[in-house]
C-alpha cells in the first residue's frame, strides 16, 4: 500500500526455546497514531526490538517506507527515519541537557564538519528545550532530570533527527500528570506534522487520547487490532489482561 | 641544569602528545585503551626501520604514521562486537604482541638490541641550539595537537563522541555508527602518537622493544587520570606534572642519602599512588571535564 510507512510480516522472535513473537503481522500508515498494548511478558518491547533493529528478528519481513529494514543495523534503520525511544531512557551525566539535545540531529556532526564554518542551530534547540519544559534545567547534567523529563528528553532527541516513524516505549510510564498532558499536545502536533508514532503504552486514558488504532499482543501473538474504544468489547483482550471469565467470575465473587 | 630542563621539557612535550592522543580515546570517546603505547612504539620503528633502510625521516614519519593508522583499524575493527572493559584487555593484547614481534624479528626491527644512532633531528645546531630547537619543534607539535583536539571535542563530532562514550544504544538509536567514531578517534589518535614516537627515536637517537613496555601505556593513563580526563589541558597538565615530578626524584634521592634503586621505585610509588590518590578522592582529575555550556552547538 503505498500510503504504508511500516509493514511487519509473518515476523518471529525466540529466545532459546521461548517463543517471544510468533508470526506477528501488522501495518502503520502514514500520518498514523498506533497503540501497542499487552500484558506484561507479551512482547512488545521485543516486537519494537526487532522493527527497530535492536534485535534480529529470527523470522519474516520488516518493509519501512517500502525498503526491507529486518536485520539492518540500529543506525541505519534509525537513518531512515525510523526511530525509538527506551523504556528506561538513561542519560549522560557528563553532557548538559543542551549538548544532548544538539547532539540529537546528525547534521554537522561529521569529523570534518570541525574543521569548517559552524551552521548553528540553536534556536531549533531553544524551541524544543521551551516546547518540553526543559528550558529551567538546559545546562544542568541530562542525567540528573527526573524520570519524567529524561523521557520528554529522550522524545525530544527522537524529534531532532525528523523521524517519519516514532516508536515510543512507555512514554508516560513515571511522567507527571501535568507533564503527560502536555506529552500528549505536542505528540499530536507532531503527528500534524507527518510523524507517524507506534505507542507501547498501559495507560489507556493516555492510549484512547491519542491513539487512532490499537494493536493488542498477548504471549508474542497480535490478539487484536482495532480502536481503543473497542478494546473493552473484545473478549480475547479481556481474558488477556483478566484471565477467563469463570476466572474473572472467581475473582469477582 | 639548563639543558636538563630543556630534556625534560622535550619528554614532557612528547608525554602531553601521548596523552592528549589517549585522553581523546578515553576521556572523549570512552575507548579503554590499554595499548596506547604500540601506537607510540608505530612511530618509533617508522623512524628506526626508515633509518636503517637509509630511507630519510620523511620516510620515517610516513612510515611511523602508516603503520599507526593500521594498528587503529586493527584495533577499531576488534572492537566492533566486544564490551569496553573486554576491548582494553584486547589492546593489551595485541600491544604485547607486536613487542614480542619487534623482539623477535630482528631483520626488520633490529630484535632485542634495537636500534642505535638514530640521527638527532637538529643534529647540525650547537649546544644548546639544537635541543632547544627540538624543544620547540615538540611545542609546535603539541600545541598542534591541542588546536586539533579542541577543535573536534568542541564540535558536533565531539558531542557524537561524548554521547556514544555515556550512552552508546542512545547514539545508535539517534543514526550514529559507532563503528565510524570508533574508528575515525582512534585513527586521529594513532597520528599523534606516532608523531610523538617518531621525534622521540630521533630524540633518544636508539629504538628497542623495551620501550613499548605496558607499564608505558599505564603511565599515560595516569597522566589523563591524574590531570583530568576529558579535559585536554588536564592531559597535558598531567603530563608535564609527572615528568617533573620524576625529573626530581633523583634529587630527593641524593637529599635523603637513598640507595639508587629508589629512584625507581620511587617511581612506580608515584605513578601507582597517584593513580590511586586520584581514583580515590579527586576522579575528575585536577583540571575536570567543562559539563554544558553552548559549545559544540
Amino acid at each position: 500500500m503505498a500510503d504504508t510507512v511500516l509493514a511487519v510480516e509473518a515476523v518471529a522472535k525466540a529466545f532459546a526455546a521461548h517463543k517471544v513473537l510468533t508470526d506477528v503481522r501488522f501495518r502503520v500508515r502514514a500520518g498514523e497514531i498506533v497503540g501497542l498494548l499487552g500484558p506484561n511478558g507479551s512482547g512488545k518491547s521485543t516486537l519494537l526490538n526487532v522493527v527497530s533493529g535492536f534485535s534480529r528478528p529470527d523470522a519474516g519481513e520488516i518493509l519501512f517506507r517500502n525498503e526491507s529494514v529486518a536485520g539492518m543495523p540500529a543506525h541505519r534503520i534509525a537513518r531512515h527515519g525510523l526511530v525509538r525511544t527506551f523504556q528506561l531512557p538513561s542519560m549522560p551525566h557528563r553532557m548538559s541537557v543542551r549538548q544532548v539535545l544538539h547532539a540529537g540531529s546528525r547534521e554537522g556532526a561529521g569529523l570534518f564538519d570541525a574543521f569548517t564554518p559552524r551552521r548553528g542551530d540553536h534556536s531549533q534547540v531553544d524551541v524544543l528545550l521551551e516546547q518540553f519544559a526543559l528550558t529551567a534545567v538546559a545546562d544542568q547534567p541530562a542525567s540528573s532530570l527526573s524520570g519524567g523529563q529524561k523521557k520528554l528528553l529522550s522524545i525530544a532527541l527522537a524529534l531532532r533527527t525528523k523521524p517519519k516513524l516514532l516508536c515510543l516505549d512507555e512514554p508516560t510510564a513515571g511522567v507527571h500528570p501535568q507533564l503527560r498532558s502536555r506529552m500528549v499536545e505536542l505528540l499530536r502536533a507532531f503527528n500534524g506534522r507527518g510523524v507517524a508514532m507506534l505507542v507501547v503504552e498501559h495507560d489507556m486514558h493516555f492510549i484512547r487520547e491519542l491513539c487512532s488504532r490499537c494493536i493488542v499482543l498477548d504471549r508474542g501473538e497480535i490478539i487484536a487490532d482495532c480502536a481503543p474504544d473497542e478494546l473493552a468489547k473484545n473478549e480475547r483482550v479481556v481474558e488477556a489482561y483478566l484471565g477467563k471469565s469463570v476466572e474473572r467470575q472467581k475473582v469477582l465473587a | 641544569m639548563f639543558e636538563f630542563l630543556i630534556h625534560v621539557a622535550i619528554m614532557a612535550c612528547l608525554y602531553g602528545l601521548l596523552a592528549l592522543s589517549l585522553n581523546l580515546q578515553v576521556g572523549f570517546a570512552g575507548l579503554v585503551n590499554f595499548g596506547q603505547v604500540i601506537l607510540f612504539g608505530c612511530g618509533t620503528y617508522g623512524a628506526s626501520i626508515a633509518f636503517s633502510h637509509q630511507l630519510g625521516p620523511v620516510a620515517g614519519i610516513a612510515l611511523g604514521v602508516a603503520f599507526a593508522l593500521l594498528v587503529a583499524v586493527a584495533f577499531a575493527r576488534l572492537g566492533r562486537n566486544l564490551g569496553a572493559d573486554y576491548w582494553g584487555i584486547a589492546t593489551l593484547a595485541v600491544a604485547e604482541v607486536l613487542r614480542i614481534l619487534a623482539n623477535n624479528e630482528t631483520w626488520l626491527t633490529g630484535g632485542a638490541q634495537g636500534v642505535g644512532g638514530i640521527p638527532l633531528l637538529f643534529g647540525d645546531m650547537p649546544r644548546p641550539a639544537g635541543p632547544l630547537a627540538t624543544l620547540g619543534l615538540c611545542l609546535a607539535l603539541l600545541l598542534a595537537a591541542w588546536w586539533l583536539c579542541s577543535r573536534l571535542t568542541g564540535s558536533r563530532y565531539g558531542l557524537a563522541l561524548k554521547l556514544m562514550r555515556e550512552e552508546p544504544q542512545l547514539a545508535v538509536s539517534l543514526g550514529y555508527d559507532l563503528s565510524v567514531l570508533k574508528t575515525q578517534t582512534l585513527m586521529v589518535a594513532a597520528v599523534m602518537a606516532a608523531l610523538s614516537g617518531f621525534v622521540f627515536a630521533h630524540y633518544i637517537t636508539f629504538v628497542g622493544p623495551d620501550q613499548l613496555v605496558a607499564s608505558e601505556t599505564f603511565l599515560i593513563w595516569a597522566m589523563v587520570i591524574i590531570g583530568g580526563s576529558g579535559n585536554h589541558l588536564g592531559a597535558i597538565v598531567g603530563a608535564f606534572l609527572m615528568q617533573f615530578l620524576f625529573a626530581f626524584v633523583p634529587f630527593v634521592k641524593d637529599a635523603f642519602q637513598l640507595p639508587s634503586e629508589y629512584v625507581a621505585a620511587m617511581r612506580l610509588t608515584l605513578v601507582g599512588g597517584g593513580l590511586l590518590a586520584f581514583l580515590m578522592w579527586r576522579t575528575q582529575g585536577l583540571v575536570p571535564e567543562r559539563i554544558g555550556g553552548r559549545g559544540n552547538g
